[in-house]
């Protein structure tokens, strides 16, 4: 039976296990055996919108595995630009590769091509719902920087409230038993509230503050997200908070030893230049390792074994 | 007088129908509303009471129709709108089969999703599903977009 990657919510923690160990075996494989491995398999980069680093980055492990890409990186290149219907896109394109991997604006999109396709959907990010290759990757990113993940403490900056990316991740870390967040957020872009519910209220605890500086010092992990200007009806109060929310590197001197600082990037102002000169700048570590990631997520739903 | 007969004073004795009892106070009109989106209910005689005393609920609704058989998917329509409401079958005069509906776990094709920007919003032809994610299938999950929603506030889907 074909295995699709639609949702984190629709894997077990054993299972993301699964997804990190083939990973961490993935790294250790020298470049020429990794490229023979998918050689002669063919994966399709559905973007029915742009995200040039998503793209990039499946892109860069499917050839890192010795597989070949087809694609396209925007709807207006596409037949649905001119009439054709989601699904007839998805049997059509199914007959073109081994695999597709989709990003669409549209929320449930990759729930429905992997439901309609024969072959493996891999979900790189439907609207403001699932984006759960970036997910994994932050997972692994945290358990290679800190050499496990349950019991740690993890700040959140940001737009907490909109950013799917810290949702997810949030769910995720819960499922490992990481029970301590501090969440940092202006008044306006909190995380909302039902993804403090949980069954064991006196499990988790969630440490809200306008503060970056209160977080710094306090956390193993600090994760920063864009504060994009489009949420704030009045740009006034952007203007106001955006400039509280830029962490530097003077910033870091409380800081415990092994803090990683992480971002999903791009970056916009959220981290100061001299910042990626210390020893907790984890952001372009964590994009090397989307791509280690990614070729593990390749690799398992294509059914080869390493 | 007996407690059944004075039943009988309320709603009138019918020989073959079908009796929708025990609908919360206020409730009746909403069902009344799915039955009279369905095509073969167009020349149904229907009754609709309303505000009745009831022992159990304080007050409750009360529909009455003269046709011999209430389609599944009607049934289950029902049972996603107002739960717990009870389906008598009537014949000569007697209740010959009775049901209380609860809503199902699994809600399939029956519910739009109220996301916008939902998948089964932006495509034509695409069947909806929600699962419950509680006992009583209060709260439901589309399937497609994640979002968890109160199932009253979900609209039903005509065919
Ligand atoms: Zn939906």
């Amino acid at each position: 039976m074909k295995k699709d990657l639609i949702s984190m919510e629709d894997l077990t923690v054993d299972e993301i296990k699964d997804y990190l160990k083939l990973a961490h075996s993935v790294e250790k494989l020298p470049a020429d055996e990794r490229f023979r491995l998918l050689q002669g398999k063919i994966m399709a980069a559905m973007f029915f919108e742009p995200s040039t680093r998503t793209r990039l980055s499946f892109e860069s492990a499917m050839h890192r595995l010795g597989g070949g890409v087809i694609g396209f990186a925007e709807q207006s290149a596409t037949s649905v630009s001119k009439g054709e219907s989601f699904t007839d896109t998805i049997h059509t394109v199914e007959n073109y590769c081994d695999i597709m991997v989709i990003r669409h604006p549209g929320e449930g999109t990759a729930r429905l091509a992997a439901r309609v396709s024969s072959i493996p959907v891999i979900n790189a990010g439907d609207g403001s719902n699932q984006h759960p290759t970036q997910t994994l990757l932050d997972i692994f990113t945290i358990e290679k920087d800190l050499g496990k993940i349950s019991g740690i403490k993890v700040a959140f900056v940001g737009d907490l409230k909109y950013s799917r990316t810290v949702h997810s991740l949030i769910r995720a870390l819960m499922k490992f038993d990481v029970t301590e967040f501090i969440l940092v957020a202006p008044e306006s872009l909190r995380l909302p509230k039902y993804f403090m519910m949980t069954d064991e209220p006196n499990k988790y605890h969630f440490y809200e503050t306008n503060h970056l500086e209160e977080a710094i010092s306090k956390c193993d992990i600090l994760y920063m997200t864009r504060i994009q200007r489009e949420r704030f009806p009045d740009l006034l109060e952007y203007e106001k908070v955006k400039d509280s929310y830029l962490l530097t590197a003077a910033m870091l001197e409380e800081a415990r030893p092994h803090l990683r600082v992480l971002h999903p990037l791009p970056r916009v102002n959220e981290i100061a230049y001299d910042v990626d000169k210390t020893k907790y700048a984890g952001y372009f570590p964590q994009a090397r390792n989307g791509v280690i990631m990614r070729e593990a997520i390749l690799l398992k739903h294509l059914g080869v074994k390493i | 007088m007996s407690k059944r007969n004075e039943k009988v004073l309320m709603i009138p004795k019918i020989k073959l129908g079908i009796v929708i009892d025990h609908i919360p106070a206020g409730e009746g009109v909403k069902i009344l509303e799915i039955i009279s989106r369905y095509e073969e209910m167009q020349d149904v005689p229907v009754t609709l009471g309303l505000n009745y005393d009831s022992k159990k609920m304080g007050r409750k609704d009360l529909i009455k129709m003269q046709l011999e058989f209430l389609s599944p998917e009607i049934i289950q329509h029902i049972s996603i709108v107002v739960p717990g409401v009870t389906i008598k079958a009537i014949k000569d005069y007697r209740v010959y089969s009775k049901v209380v509906v609860q809503a199902p776990k699994v809600i399939k094709n029956l519910l739009l999703c109220k996301n916008p920007n939902c998948v089964t919003n932006l495509e034509s032809g695409i069947e909806t599903l929600f699962h419950a994610v509680d006992e009583e299938s209060n709260r439901v999950r589309c399937n497609f977009c994640e979002r968890i929603f109160d199932r009253s506030e979900l609209k039903p889907i005509i065919k």
